[in-house]
């Protein structure tokens, strides 16, 4: 049945090949959808990229500035995955396994990034931590530590952002495992610490890795929130999203095209990276 | 339950569709869609003169409507100037722009859009001019006069981002020529090199580049920096919307000239040539001008300075674009990719924190 | 305990602080003043905008999400993988740089100028372009929730159907859907609420021109520039709240499903 020699080899979902027409109608629309939403626009802007050839892409995407920006969009992600990892993992595992009062709107409040657009995340985290507030003065006179308009206040951005992309990957995974072997290995004298490393943790890694990639590549072209609260200095706080922006309202437009290039091939490579991984799991539990 | 849901959808979406199609600037086209014995223009302006557009438009209208019978309706853009002048270009069809500095009209016109001569206009074409300025705190606790004490250690500075924001472009165009001019003590005339230096102390103090200037000035507003180097009446609209920042005036500043221009192409598209070029020249009567101060701005018409004075000290050193040679010098000399900004922000890494 | 304590103030601090801020931000000069200050009609305007917008591209993603599913879970064909992947993309592209490809496109100097102007049609800073803009980066969600339903689905129900004569359309309609619907309804709120929170994508392409391209994002932003905080911060709270009762009560049905 699944070979291309088969004239049945199309009709996976049906058993009349009458209904083959049916289906060259259905996947042309899909394709077609596809290709004017996705292709189209991702082909241009390649086009517009190597416009000039490739070494002059290669110039832009290394011009100190477009350099460094790249570099501290990446940095910033990674050290936001990391804390998200822990942090996610954790709230999955209170959810899961502890009853306390207000578990349920905890739950639900773990929810509420989703639902807030990015620019009202920037700008709520100016009003609380801006310099004029109480928090943001308190933490720059007694500790100098500025939140916005420094990078921790792009990680900060971020952390609230992808919240919760690692505790809902983790979450149904968490409370669908089968608790016996823990409290077997309970019985025999291990330590709490000891059965969450060896026999909690091992099957999370698969989830508890794609939440963080997802979240990754969530924050990789963040723009709305880092926009109000990072500052935007060149070599500083500038984010290669913010950089775009800035190049595609200025003369050099070769330059939002290269950089932007570079974004979108971190981000293939960061969605690519998540479904090997998916499919390997699949492939390991069957 | 299915079939209807999806014949819900189906009929919501076909709805939807002709809905767009027919009511909604979605289905507009560029031609002047508004009914008849209407005329709907479209302004492209900077940030800065929000409120004195805001206060000057009504009074147009109504002034409009008294000499024609039309009913004359605004759609209003406010963003830095070089980002206006690239949306035009890019597709944004204001029937009229209001830029902060003639190098962007210029970009405009060099696409074909602007094809008469708008410096013909009265002051050459220049509907208002300012000042560059300093925002300090209440009090002046750092006790900034003047540039050169932008550079002292510890000062935080915030000037928006040449890139996008015409104001930045001044706010360089000015440090650069007070220190070229010898008024920047410690930085000799005529040295190109010392004036770089400067350039270069002074960008180490910048805490936040924003994409335009009024978004500089509200996150000195919220507490950022020590000192915002903006537009003078930039200032002037903060206070007179209760901040409680103080102006200082440098000894040593340019004159900053904003033109306003009718777009040729787009007014003869959408048929509003006759209004739009009754609203620039609406801007340069006694009564608009008188407005455009009530806002900040200095106003090139010599009657309306006159009475204006005392809200506008002079300025001590007052030079202007044709010190650098004119935009079309300044533009790739400071701001092209060999440009002495470009290069100089290279040298700046990271912040003084 | 200790582990809980260390969640609970973690997300306090993250979650909570900012938007009791923003809540009492809005309401500083009092519940009239926020109202008041909602009831402009600009403000109407942008919302009305927003709303407009975002039912539409719910829409036609509901339509074509389903179609683009249905196909890469009950086909196959070369390149199925490829596309797969791409699927995902938008999730991770900034929205500056979809805002930007479009512009390349549909700009007055874009590749499809001259087609454009030959038709007298306005993408760029006209509302289709922010339509487009916010078709693209809510793609992936309706698939995404779709394709495992779909690959869940029980198929011999369909297939007992097919043998008794029924048509492809009757058997979608009245046993694929009813099995995927909670599916369906989940992706079609995450992806009305991606597009309630638009911004970068519709600021480059559609240039948040008052009366014409503004939406509610848009609005809050400028209201910010214009120093209307009282109105920023209200608008912000509106938004918020109405995404947010969307996906709470759609991960309320999801959970009662399940």
């Amino acid at each position: 049945m699944n070979s291309p020699g088969n004239p049945a080899f199309f009709n996976l979902s049906k058993t009349r090949p009458a209904a083959s027409t049916g289906h060259l109608g259905l996947r042309s629309i899909a394709l077609s959808y596809l290709l004017l939403l996705l292709i189209i626009p991702l082909v241009v802007i390649v086009r517009d990229g190597l416009r000039e050839g490739l070494a002059e892409l290669w110039r832009q995407i290394t011009l100190p500035v477009a350099w460094s920006s790249i570099g501290l969009t990446l940095w910033t992600a990674v050290i936001m995955t990391l804390i998200n990892a822990v942090m996610g993992t954790l709230t999955a595992y209170v959810l899961v396994r502890y009853n306390f009062p207000g578990k349920n709107i905890l739950n639900t409040i773990v929810d509420i990034p989703l639902a807030i657009p990015s620019l009202v995340t920037g700008i709520m985290l100016v009003v609380l931590f801006g310099p004029q507030q109480a928090l943001g003065a308190w933490l720059k006179d007694a500790y100098n530590i500025s939140i916005i308009f420094a990078p921790p206040g792009i990680i900060l951005a971020l952390l609230f952002v992808t919240f919760p992309f690692v505790v809902r990957a983790v979450q149904p995974v968490l409370s669908g495992l089968d608790r016996a072997q823990e409290e077997a290995a309970a019985t025999l004298g291990a330590s709490g610490w000891t059965i969450f490393r060896k026999i909690i943790l091992p099957p999370l890694l698969l989830p508890l890795t794609t939440g963080a990639l997802l979240s990754f590549a969530r924050s990789i072209g963040e723009f709305g929130a880092i926009v109000i609260v990072s500052g935007n200095i060149p070599f500083y706080t500038q984010t290669a999203a913010v950089y775009v922006f800035g190049e595609v309202e200025s003369e050099n437009r070769i330059g939002a095209s290269a950089v932007s290039m570079a974004m979108i091939a971190i981000a293939l490579g960061v969605v690519w990276l998540i479904k090997a991984i998916q499919e390997r799991s699949r492939r390991v539990s069957i | 339950m299915n079939k209807p849901i999806l014949l819900l959808l189906a009929v919501t979406l076909l709805v939807l569709l002709a809905g767009c199609s027919s009511n909604s600037p979605a289905g507009s086209n560029g031609a002047n869609d508004a009914a008849p014995g209407q005329v709907k223009l479209i302004l492209g302006a900077y940030t800065t003169p929000r409120e004195a557009y805001r206060e000057l438009i009504p009074i147009f209208q109504q002034q409009w409507k008294e000499k024609t019978g039309q009913e004359v309706s605004f759609e209003e853009s406010y963003q830095g100037s070089g980002a206006q002048s690239r949306a035009i270009i890019e597709g944004f069809e204001a029937d009229i722009a209001a830029l902060s500095l003639a190098a962007d009209i210029v970009r405009i016109e060099n696409e074909g859009l602007i094809t008469h001569d708008w410096r013909s206009k009265a002051y050459q074409g220049m509907v208002s001019t300012s000042i560059v300025a300093f925002a300090v705190r209440p009090g002046n606790p750092k006790g900034i006069r003047d540039w050169s004490d932008l550079a002292a250690p510890g000062v935080e500075i915030l000037t928006p981002n040449p890139k996008t924001s015409g104001g930045a472009m001044w706010n360089i165009l000015a440090l650069y020529g007070a220190a070229k001019r010898g008024k920047v003590p410690g930085v000799p005339a005529d040295d190109e090199p010392a004036a770089q230096n400067f350039l270069i102390s002074v960008l180490k103090n910048v805490t936040v580049m924003d994409q335009a200037a009024r978004e500089s000035i509200t996150n000195f507003e919220k507490g950022v920096g020590d000192i915002a180097i903006t537009y003078e009446n930039e200032v002037l609209v903060g206070q007179q919307s209760g901040q409680t920042y103080e102006l200082v005036i440098p000894s040593s500043t340019i004159l900053i000239e904003n033109p306003v221009a009718v777009i040729d192409a787009y007014v003869d598209e959408h048929g509003t040539r006759e209004a739009a070029e009754a609203f620039v020249d609406f801007l340069f009567t006694p009564q608009a001008q008188e407005i455009f101060a009530r806002h900040g701005l200095r106003s090139p018409d010599p009657q309306v300075a006159k009475t204006t004075q005392a809200q506008y000290p002079p300025v001590e050193d007052l030079f202007s674009i044709e010190y650098f040679g004119g935009w079309e010098k300044a533009t790739p000399e400071f701001f092209g990719e060999q440009g002495i900004y470009t290069q100089t922000i290279a040298q700046v890494p990271g912040l003084n924190r | 305990m200790v582990l809980t304590g260390l969640v609970v103030v973690y997300i306090g601090f993250l979650i909570l602080t900012p938007l009791t801020a923003l809540v009492t931000g809005a309401f500083r000069e009092g519940l009239a003043a926020s109202f008041y200050s909602l009831l402009q009609p600009n403000v109407l305007s942008a919302f009305g905008r927003t709303l407009f917008v975002c039912i539409l591209v719910t829409a036609l993603h509901a339509v074509f999400g389903m179609v683009v599913a249905w196909v890469l879970v009950r086909h196959e064909f070369p390149g199925k993988r490829l596309l797969d992947s791409l699927i995902d993309l938008p999730f991770a592209i900034s929205p500056v740089v979809v805002g930007y490809m479009l512009l390349l496109l549909f700009g007055r100097r874009g590749l499809l100028a001259p087609i454009l102007s030959a038709w007298d049609i306005q993408v760029a800073f006209a509302l289709p372009g922010v339509i487009l803009a916010t078709l693209f980066v809510t793609f992936p969600f309706m698939v995404r929730e779709l394709v495992p339903v779909l690959k869940e689905a029980d198929r011999s129900q369909e297939r007992a159907a097919a043998t008794l004569g029924a048509n492809g359309f009757q058997i979608f309609s009245r046993i694929t859907f009813p099995a995927i619907r909670w599916g369906f309804f989940y992706g079609l709120t995450l992806t009305f609420a991606r597009a309630l929170g638009e911004f970068g994508a519709a600021l480059v392409i559609g240039g948040g021109i008052q009366g014409r391209t503004e939406t509610a994002t848009i609005y809050i932003f400028h209201a910010m520039e214009e120093r209307q905080y009282i109105g920023a911060y209200s608008a912000a709270v509106l938004l918020g709240l109405f995404s947010l009762l969307m996906v709470l009560s759609s991960e309320f049905l999801k959970r009662r499903h399940e």
